[in-house]
């Protein structure tokens, strides 16, 4: 502090001052831009609109886009202040191999080799790669190719694997094909909305708005905790943590006994009634009541709700997902939408609301759990017309699809994986049972993490760290959950040396050899956009009627139009869908005498994922600095703890301390809750290694625990 | 200067201007807030705030039991009220109401960072700026107003929980009964010009979320030092003017203690070359007041060393001085100071010290009245801290609480050093030797009376920013 700021003479006016932005009027003058990008928000996928100010080259501010359709100006807080990211501390600047800078020939040459040598001598699957859903598709596209074809490794898969897995497999099996049928404006126009396992005033709270524009609707909020979404809620289900089939069954037992079902419907587009109506015949309201603590007649009036609604919308999040059930339970909402038809029509859909900003991209072009254009690696017909378009050997195009995420961890422990390639995520954080990964990621040889950020809780084990450009850095687009490409621009150059992910990819390519072939002329993400219109053409996911410009000057373009299935016809061998029966099982890992609790994870606004961005943000993190834990009055008097209290969470496999305690009826007796974004409270620590055997996504929701005081030495009183 | 007009084409009004008589006022609807808090965001990066100042803030409350739980959010500006306690008490009358508009503005460039508004409101709107060393709160955006633009936090909110509106004043004076919420204190104190739409079925019982989360407040060690030697200092002249001592070494050294917390005072301003501008509003502020009479004091005391007959009159202007730093604090909005026990406080200290240092400059004293002084000190201490611990309001109990747990080492070192250096010592012929413990026992008093104190706001939410 100087003498004058001393003295009072100062009182730094200058850094205060504000001035008038031609667009959008008076502001902070440190907020006025010269210049203003079209971009899209590089969070979650609600995909909202969004222009990128910058001065003098350098990020000053972010506004809303009023003209978007997804968003229409508004963000969220992690979107008002998400040019705070592109300059913060901890930015991957350089190179790192083996902690030490590198000139990225140094690098990607290493890279290499190592994994060739790798491959070499322990096969070609012995090299994994686990990628994100933070790509613009551009690049996912480009990767996917690298991978399978360059790398020549299955070995393949993305955080998608932790959050959307569950949606993709129960659309699959349903539908016969991924892809959410629904867009966001049915949230404003269905006259009955099941939010299932939905936080969304949390997590997508722009989302909110079209439900804000649609008083008239039903809303039903289904979920263990009593979230900030299930306030908004006309009617409030807190079921049982992981009973939601039971009560799903029971809607479809309801809708069947009382004769609500579309029967021409479900006669002309569907198969499998007589199997799923002797199914549900024990779902009775009484017997899905003793497994939800729901009242019987609760859930009747709700599956009437549904079965009378003229557009009935059900969606779900991480709740559903986050489970050893959670492709099946995909079905059994599913099975809800055919019975009735409340599919393909304004306001009636069965939505999957996607997590990361691009997760869509993945599932529509990423090469992991399906080919790009949601060819299926099972079919030889989708295998050649992929090969003739890429001009390669029918034979180099896999017939199976290689290790999911899990499985590739568990392979790193046995061996069976050695050489491991993980890209913009962070699994020391957001992967189940951190002792294991932690194992499996020590018994590595090789382990290359590309990240915009270094260190990140994952990159510190890295034997090699490559910097990547982030959202507002480069080129691309992304596709949101209603289905939209939208397009994303660089705004800023990227710091240091880093570079965007696709350079990277090109980079690799071409010391493995395989540019020329893989990737011929190609230089920007413009080169995969095009060759990306040609593979999807045809397609569910087509894109080859849309361009860069068109994409922009629209906010987006949803590929398969507004809704899909409209027409009742389905991506399946008889164009039906099909209605399975799914059965209820309970939790795998039920609370006993020793774990007594049921810890139930989740989000809150002000922080994505694993804080690697929005933990840098200085506003953000002091609005939620540390993560919490959730108890309910009665369980926190029984175990003679107080708010505020330090208590460490401990489950069979390991423990978590020093969680700030907050004790309160959101949760109910018997549950706690604790969010997931803090490596310092890392929920994952005693999460369990339980997978959907279908989709292989973890059940992070539930597992047992029991709670007691951290042991601090710290005196309470401080001044 | 008159605001243009606001312009909200979505809605196809294009006219909301106040006409004579009304003002613009926020209007939040709780039964639409989410508690995403892109209000708070976008205020930030609307005035470039840094981390430690939130013009608007959002709140949490919650109630009932599961599964019937209740939780709403509170997000608040400024309430730009009809009788703004920040404007009152301010000595360099930097803050004004607008009168087309009724928006409480604040000007920098005036104020000199004394921080007595952020004691004056009950909701914690003006928020001192640690950097600047001034005073800054949320001005509805006034420069957005005047282009006819919104403010931000109207601007960002995705749920339209926040709008602007405009009031009758005279109407809003008369009954101001809907900008009462849970979390909120009594709209009466400032007639908040805010109108909060409540949910349909809102339970009475909802509790703050921070309602376990009380910290000690800033120790403003400045003050601390201030109010103790000045009160030192009157009760010294007191003592002087009574006792009639030999030679003028105890005037001058009372004298020096007076300038000393004197210029001690300047240094908990933000802008302390511009202390003399607070004298300016002597008609309203305390503060003025406060400032005023001791400059007087000290220039009588100062005179006194010289003519004795003036010593009795600087200890009476010294008296009137310090109930004017008393009336400083007593302050709806800050209930642990708002009472007469604060006077009384005030006035002991000067009764116990004053005599107790002359005593320590050999002066003869009636130990008997030290002794009794310090031990009706002692009584209100105790009183207060049983009364506050057995009230109604959340604020008194929790500063009986910060006292009794957190603070209780403090509070027990004060009440034994009171003992020792009050009573005990005096009586048993050392009141020169009592004079330390018992200053040591009057800053730390004062320092508890500074930290201890829960002001009225708004609910906050669950966390704190720093580790609880």
């Amino acid at each position: 502090m100087n003498l004058k700021r001393l003295l009072g003479l100062d009182t730094l006016s200058a850094d205060y001052a504000y001035a008038d932005d031609p667009i959008w009027g008076r502001t902070a003058a440190s907020r006025v831009a010269d210049r203003w990008t079209k971009t899209t928000c590089g969070y979650c996928s609600v995909g909202c609109g969004m222009l990128l100010g910058t001065r003098d080259g350098r990020a000053v501010a972010v506004r809303g886009d009023a003209d978007h359709p997804v968003n229409r100006g508004k963000l969220c807080p992690k979107g008002l202040s998400e040019h705070h990211t592109l300059a913060a501390p901890g930015r991957a600047m350089y190179p790192m191999l083996d902690g030490r800078r590198v000139g990225w020939d140094d690098a990607l040459d290493t890279m290499a080799a190592r994994f060739r040598a790798i491959q070499a001598q322990h096969g070609p699957g012995s090299v994994a790669v686990i990628s994100t859903g933070q790509l613009v598709t551009e690049e996912f596209y480009t990767l996917g190719k690298l991978v399978q074809l360059g790398l020549g490794t299955t070995n393949y898969d993305g955080n998608t694997t932790l959050c959307m897995a569950s949606a993709v497999s129960g659309y699959k099996r349903t539908f016969g094909s991924d892809g959410p049928p629904g867009c966001y404006d049915d949230l404003a126009t269905a006259d009955f909305i099941l939010l299932i396992g939905a936080n969304i005033a949390e997590n997508h709270p722009i989302l909110c708005q079209r439900l804000e524009e649609n008083p008239r609707t039903t809303l039903v909020v289904a979920d263990p905790r009593r979230t900030k979404t299930a306030m908004l809620a006309d009617i409030f289900l807190p079921v049982k943590p992981r009973t939601d089939i039971a009560l799903l069954n029971a809607m479809a037992h309801v809708l069947i006994r009382d004769r609500l079902v579309d029967r021409a419907y479900v006669e002309a587009h569907t198969t499998g009634f007589d199997e799923l109506q002797q199914h549900v015949a024990k779902f009775t309201p009484e017997f899905a009541a003793g497994i939800t603590g729901l009242d019987a007649d609760v859930i009747e009036r709700v599956a009437m709700l549904y079965g009378r609604a003229k557009a009935g919308f059900i969606g779900w999040t991480m709740g559903v997902n986050h489970s050893t059930q959670g492709a099946e339970t995909v079905n059994a909402i599913n099975n809800l939408a055919l019975l009735t038809g409340q599919i393909g029509r304004a306001g009636a859909a069965p939505f999957s609301i996607t997590g990361q900003c691009n997760a869509m991209g993945t599932r529509e072009a990423g090469f992991t759990s399906g080919l790009p254009g949601y060819r299926k690696f099972e079919s030889a017909a989708d295998r050649e017309e992929l090969a003739a378009l890429w001009n390669v050997d029918g034979g180099r195009i896999p017939s199976k699809r290689g290790l999911a995420y899990p499985d590739i961890i568990e392979a790193a422990l046995a061996k069976r994986v050695r050489g491991l390639w993980i890209i913009a995520t962070n699994p020391v954080v957001s992967f189940p049972n951190h002792n294991v990964l932690m194992q499996a990621l020590e018994s590595l040889e090789f382990l290359v993490v590309q990240d915009g950020f270094d260190p990140t809780p994952t990159s510190a084990m890295a034997h090699l760290v490559l910097p990547a450009a982030i959202w507002g850095e480069k080129e691309g687009t992304y596709t949101n959950s209603e289905r939209r490409v939208s397009k994303v621009n660089a705004a800023v150059a990227p710091p240091g040396e880093a570079r965007p992910d696709f350079d990277i990819f090109l980079g690799l390519a071409e010391k493995l050899g395989v540019r020329d072939e893989l990737f011929p002329g190609w230089n920007g993400p413009r080169d995969a956009f095009e060759e990306w219109k040609r593979v999807s053409r045809g397609r569910m996911c087509d894109y080859s009627e849309m361009t860069y410009e068109a994409i922009e000057a629209s906010g987006g373009i949803q590929w398969g139009g507004e809704r899909l299935y409209a027409d009742g016809q389905f991506p399946t061998q008889d164009g039906r869908a099909r209605l399975y029966p799914v059965e209820w099982q309970p939790f795998p890992e039920q609370p006993n005498a020793e774990y007594p609790f049921v810890l139930n994870t989740g989000r809150t606004v002000e922080h994505w994922h694993t804080r690697t961005k929005t933990g840098v943000v200085p506003i953000l993190d002091a609005m939620s600095p540390r993560a919490w834990l959730e108890m309910n009055p009665r369980d926190a008097r029984r175990l003679g703890l107080r708010p505020h209290d330090r208590v460490t969470v401990l489950s069979s496999r390991s423990q978590v301390d020093g969680v700030e305690l907050r004790v309160t009826e959101i949760v109910a007796p018997g549950q706690v809750f604790m969010p997931f974004h803090y490596v310092e409270a890392n929920s994952n620590r005693v999460t369990q290694s339980a997978y959907d055997p279908i989709s292989r996504e973890p059940n992070f929701k539930q597992c047992a625990v029991k709670v007691t005081k951290t042991e601090t030495g710290a005196k309470r009183w401080k001044i | 200067m008159s605001l243009l007009l606001l312009e909200r084409a979505q809605n196809g009004e294009t006219t909301i201007r106040p006409r004579p008589g009304e003002q613009y006022r926020f209007h939040f609807d709780m039964s639409k807030c989410i508690g995403c808090r892109c209000c708070e965001v976008a205020c930030a990066e609307q005035n470039g705030n840094p981390l430690e100042v939130n013009w608007r803030r959002v709140g949490e409350i919650e109630g009932g039991s599961y599964p019937f739980t209740q939780r709403f959010y509170l997000s608040m500006g400024c309430n730009h009220c009809l009788e703004p306690a920040c404007l009152t008490g301010c000595p360099v009358n930097a803050y004004t109401k607008d009168a087309p508009t009724g928006i409480v503005l604040h000007s920098a460039d005036a104020c000199i960072g004394c921080g007595y508004c952020t004691w004056n409101c009950p909701y914690g709107v003006p928020q001192y700026n640690d950097a600047r060393g001034v005073v800054g709160k949320c001005d509805m955006c006034f420069g957005r107003m005047e282009q006819g633009r919104a403010p931000a936090c109207v601007d960002a909110c995705p749920e339209t929980a926040i709008e602007i509106e405009l009031v009758n004043i005279a109407e809003w004076r008369g009954d101001h009964q809907a900008a009462n919420a849970p979390g909120l204190p009594p709209a009466q104190q400032t007639i908040s010009t805010t109108r909060i739409t409540l949910p349909a079925e809102i339970t009475p019982q909802l509790r703050r979320a921070d309602y376990h989360r009380v910290r000690p407040e800033d120790p403003h060690l400045p003050l601390v030092a201030m109010l103790v030697l000045t009160q030192l200092s009157v009760g010294a002249f007191l003592g002087l003017g009574v006792l009639r001592p030999q030679g003028p070494i105890a005037a001058v050294a009372a004298l020096v203690v007076a300038f000393l917390s004197l210029g001690a005072s300047t240094l908990h301003l933000g802008r302390p070359i511009f202390a003399f501008r607070a004298l300016r509003m002597w008609r309203r502020s305390w503060l003025s007041r406060e400032v005023l009479a001791f400059s007087v004091f000290a220039g009588t005391a100062a005179a006194s060393v010289l003519l004795p007959g003036l010593t009795a009159v600087a200890a009476a202007i010294g008296f009137a001085g310090i109930t004017a730093s008393a009336f400083i604090y007593i302050v709806p909005a800050r209930p642990a100071w708002n009472s007469k026990s604060t006077l009384a406080d005030f006035y002991l200290t000067a009764l116990v010290l004053g005599p107790l240092f002359l005593a320590a400059l050999g002066v003869q004293t009636p130990v008997l009245a030290i002794a009794a002084a310090s031990a009706a000190q002692l009584l209100t201490s105790v009183v207060k801290l049983i009364a506050m611990a057995a009230s109604e309001e959340f604020e008194l109990r929790a500063s009986s609480r910060l006292l009794a747990q957190d603070l209780r080492g403090l509070l027990v070192a004060r009440l034994a050093l009171l003992i020792a250096g009050g009573i005990v010592l005096p009586l048993t012929g050392h009141a020169g030797i009592g004079f330390a413990p018992a200053l040591a026992a009057e800053l730390l008093s004062r320092y508890l009376f500074f930290v201890s104190v829960v002001p009225r706001n708004m609910a906050a939410s669950f966390f704190s920013r720093e580790a609880a």
